[in-house]
């Protein structure tokens, strides 16, 4: 956008990528952060006037635009009409602006007070998002900039966009900051800092020296990110107070003389469950990301984080602590923006009355079968790629659009979810099909893979926010109608599998598993990917084939099969494991990595054939973590639990394990909010153990039988679906008896025998030689 | 979670409630049968809520008697084979 300034400096031009955009204290408009190709980073500043708009009875508007003539923050008034999605005529507007982003919240404010019947349009959208609509910016964006010497911005203009799959990516200084230890287990006595690949470690006594190293270090290196555990919920607060304290200028922010940004904690629900967000401190002209606080970290790292702030056109700093809902929100605001379609601060728009009969048939999720429980082999995993957002693209599924028929496509204009979706959609197809042709050495393969995580949050959260009945763009009837796509195209897959004589084992809303004697290679399924695809014009692609994929049972009824309960071992060897303890967040390290273990061991038979030759060794494999349990070789970490829990300690009847621990904890004053979890430890007697209590548990009131039976437990999910009972296990372990048990296998029931002493051999050369193999490594 | 209408495992979970009176009634044996063919049903369960009948219990008979003709189909050919067997030995 161009900006006519008053000033008769010398312009130039900057190129270089955009850091951070937030709003000018020192003036009106936004100071933007500017990383050059020099490798410089520069504030720029720029006015930026706010709109927003409202509307009613003409009455009452006339009353309105009498009381802002005079207002104090001389806002600049108009009449207009707009476009709102949900109304099929125009919308009569008074259009407000004024020079600063906080002026119009307050006048927002003080409007809605007088005024709380009039509908508001455009009034809260944030700095950002504004920006990105006028600008087409986003972070990290490569820009090129016309400014006076002054730092005021003459021209902004955007070079590339958020689709593109190979973006220059700029070089980021990164600074890791860390406490030494948990600061919610033990307190703290140093700072961690890396930076340019030098590690410091700065003792937290005495203060002052502490903070004046601290901020030599900030002023030479001056890192884009500061990148820390626990640094919204204790590290940045704690740091900040002691640099108050001691008098001592502690320049956290690039931008001189700005105050920091604090959110609040606080509880939430999301998918059926309490979710817990931390509170926040937020940076300005650089960014702050906490490790332990940011949504997504370990599915996909910063890169992730990154993606999902470009695509969204969030701050990185929003977009590392948000939920995928608030990104998704976001792009449809911005599309909105962009497309004059205005965006409501409340939407109006209710539920049509239904009768009980259109509801029976139309409030349906996914499909979810009982799969066959057991184990098959040669099994084929087919997946529609993004079902529900290509099903929305597809058969233009939007709040204001006609229904169209079962996966038919209609030929009004693409809606405004859509418009939003399709060029994500495209991109992640695209990150998808260069993902199955590059090399595995390929660095491009672990950045797409992140990306391409980022994106599928962003898609799925979409078809919940179209049934959600707070969000702005959201209407319950086109969720339905894409759940009803869905359905429909499972069951023309299946359809379609049964016509090209395949055995369908197992379907789950978006995927199928299919079976076929002789058909174990990936060109044996193209032909019936290709004629899913023509029927219903979706993308499906192979996830893979399976050497053997074994269904489980519910572990309370064995007659009844559970959907998501399966492990397999794909043709490359990679495993696929859903549902077990070792995927479970609140099993206990050590159950989950024993389980992890006899699951990759098994993982090595080349195919279902050599599994039973694989048991003795298996076996070996859970009586040796066993042994360690027993002698007490698990460090107590490995031992911990967390669980979940959904609300206040005082509001459970019945006093499980978490709610017993939690309540210890609130006991010494730490309280802990729903949505979190607790860590704990099970001892002697029926009691347990906050992990996060001070003083360590001692070793010996551990309650080793209560770990014997989880790990027995999960070990029984391994062996159940190769034919072996958890009773007979429990025998086995208990006396070391000879096992006779029917191996299953779908083809060719075979009886085996397993001697101790086959087991005993398996665990010589597993063991024994896993030792020597230790030792010549210390050596080495 | 935020539905209208309850889901079909709830609604199969209700049925089996309906069910307990009767099944306490029953013979120990009789007991085991009804549960053989209660989770016979549950095998149906998604075809089931595709259906969306207004009567429930109706698609769950059918899925019980699907499954038992299943069982009358495989002892068929099962007879039919023995049979052969046998006539063969003859």
């Amino acid at each position: 956008m161009k900006w006519n300034g008053c000033a008769s400096n010398v312009m130039q031009t900057i190129n270089g990528w955009l850091l951070d955009l937030f709003e000018d204290t020192q003036a009106a408009g936004v100071v933007l952060w500017v990383l050059t190709d020099e490798g410089k980073r520069v504030r720029l500043h720029q006015p930026f006037p706010i709109r927003f708009s409202l509307s009613g009875p003409a009455k009452v508007l006339r009353q309105v635009w009498r009381f802002l003539k005079s207002h104090a923050s001389q806002p600049q008034l108009s009449r207009r009409e707009g476009r709102d999605l949900f109304h099929p005529e125009p919308v009569d507007l008074l259009v407000v602006e004024v020079a600063s982003f906080s002026l119009q919240q307050r006048l927002f404010r003080e409007l809605l007070d007088r005024y709380p019947d009039l509908l508001y349009y455009d009034a809260d959208v944030s700095l950002p998002l504004r920006y990105a609509a006028k600008t087409d910016s986003f972070p990290l964006c490569r820009c090129e900039i016309t400014c006076f010497e002054s730092g005021l911005m003459h021209q902004f203009i955007v070079r590339d966009s958020p689709w593109e799959l190979d973006p220059q990516a700029p070089a980021l200084t990164i600074m890791n900051l860390e406490p030494d230890c948990d600061p919610l287990h033990a307190s703290p006595q140093a700072l961690l800092v890396s930076v340019a690949g030098v590690n410091y470690r700065l003792s937290l006594h005495p203060a002052r020296a502490l903070l004046i190293n601290l901020q030599a270090l900030l002023k030479r290196h001056d890192p884009d990110v500061l990148l820390t555990r626990w640094g919204d919920t204790w590290l940045l607060p704690f740091l900040v107070q002691l640099a108050e304290k001691n008098e001592i200028t502690l320049a956290l922010n690039r931008e001189p003389g700005h105050g920091f940004l604090q959110r609040p904690e606080r509880s939430y629900f999301s998918y059926g469950q309490i979710m817990y967000s931390g509170q926040q401190f937020h940076l300005f002209g650089r960014w702050h990301i906490d490790r332990q606080n940011a949504m997504f970290w370990t599915d996909f790292g910063l890169d992730g984080i990154i993606e999902m702030a470009r695509v969204t056109s969030q701050p990185v700093q929003v977009a590392a602590r948000t939920s995928p809902g608030t990104g998704i929100s976001s792009m449809q605001v911005l599309t909105a923006l962009r497309n004059n379609i205005l965006v409501p601060w409340h939407k109006q728009q209710g539920e049509r009355p239904k009768t009980a009969l259109e509801l029976i048939e139309s409030d349906l999720g996914g499909l979810v079968y009982q799969p066959l429980v057991g184990l098959h082999r040669d099994v084929g995993a087919i997946d529609f790629i993004s079902m529900y957002p290509a099903i929305m693209v597809r058969c233009n599924i939007s709040p204001e659009t006609n229904k169209t028929g079962l996966l038919e496509t209609g030929d009004e204009p693409a809606g405004l979810i859509p418009l939003t979706l399709e060029p994500l959609l495209k991109k992640r197809v695209a990150l998808k099909q260069r993902a199955a042709n590059l090399p595995n050495w390929d660095p491009r393969r672990k950045l797409d893979k992140a990306r391409s995580g980022a994106h599928k949050w962003l898609l799925v959260t979409c078809f919940g926010y179209l049934g959600y009945k707070n969000a702005r763009f959201g209407r319950i009837e086109a969720h339905e109608a894409v759940t009803a796509g869905g359905r429909e195209a499972l069951l023309r897959a299946k359809e379609a599998s049964e016509d090209m004589g395949f055995q369908v084992l197992h379907m789950y809303v978006d995927g199928l598993w299919i079976y076929q004697a002789g058909k174990n290679q990936p060109q044996d399924f193209v032909p019936l990917l290709d004629e899913i695809a023509r029927r219903t014009g979706l993308a499906i692609a192979l996830d893979g084939v399976y050497r053997w994929v074994a269904f489980l049972p519910s572990r309370v009824n064995a007659r009844v099969p559970v959907p998501n309960r399966y492990f397999g071992v794909f043709q490359d060897g990679s495993l696929k494991v859903r549902g077990l303890e070792a995927r479970r967040r609140d099993s206990a390290p050590w159950v989950a990595r024993m389980q992890m273990d006899l699951l990759e061991y098994l993982a090595q038979a080349e195919d279902a054939d050599q599994l039973p030759d694989y048991i003795p060794g298996a076996m070996a494999i859970l009586r040796r973590h066993l042994a360690n349990l027993q002698a007490g070789r698990v460090p107590l970490e490995d031992l911990l639990v967390a669980l979940r829990l959904s609300r206040e300690p005082q509001e459970y009847t019945v006093k499980t394990a978490g709610v017993r621990a939690a309540m210890q904890l609130q006991e010494i004053g730490k309280s802990l909010r729903p949505g979190q979890r607790v860590r704990l430890l099970y001892l002697r007697g029926g009691q347990v153990q906050a992990w996060d209590m001070p003083g360590k548990p001692d070793a010996r009131c551990i309650d080793l039988g209560r770990y014997y039976e989880l790990a027995v437990r999960a070990a029984s999910a391994v062996f159940y679906p190769l034919g072996l009972s958890e009773d007979e296990l429990r025998a086995w372990l208990k006396g070391g008896i000879q096992l006779c048990f029917q191996f299953a296998l779908p083809a060719g029931k075979r009886q085996i025998l397993l001697p101790p002493s086959s087991e005993e051999q398996a665990w010589q050369t597993l063991f024994l030689g896993v030792k020597t193999g230790k030792q010549e490594l210390v050596i080495g | 979670m935020g539905r209208t209408i309850p889901s079909i495992t709830q609604v199969f979970m209700h049925e089996e409630q309906s069910l307990s009176r009767f099944r306490r009634a029953l013979r120990r044996s009789d007991q085991l049968a009804l549960d053989e063919l209660l989770s016979s049903a549950r095998q149906h369960i998604a075809a089931a809520a595709y259906a969306t009948h207004v009567l429930p219990m109706e698609t769950f008979l059918v899925a019980m008697i699907l499954e038992e003709h299943k069982e009358v189909r495989r002892l068929r050919d099962e007879v039919e084979r023995l049979r052969q067997q046998c006539d063969a030995n003859d």
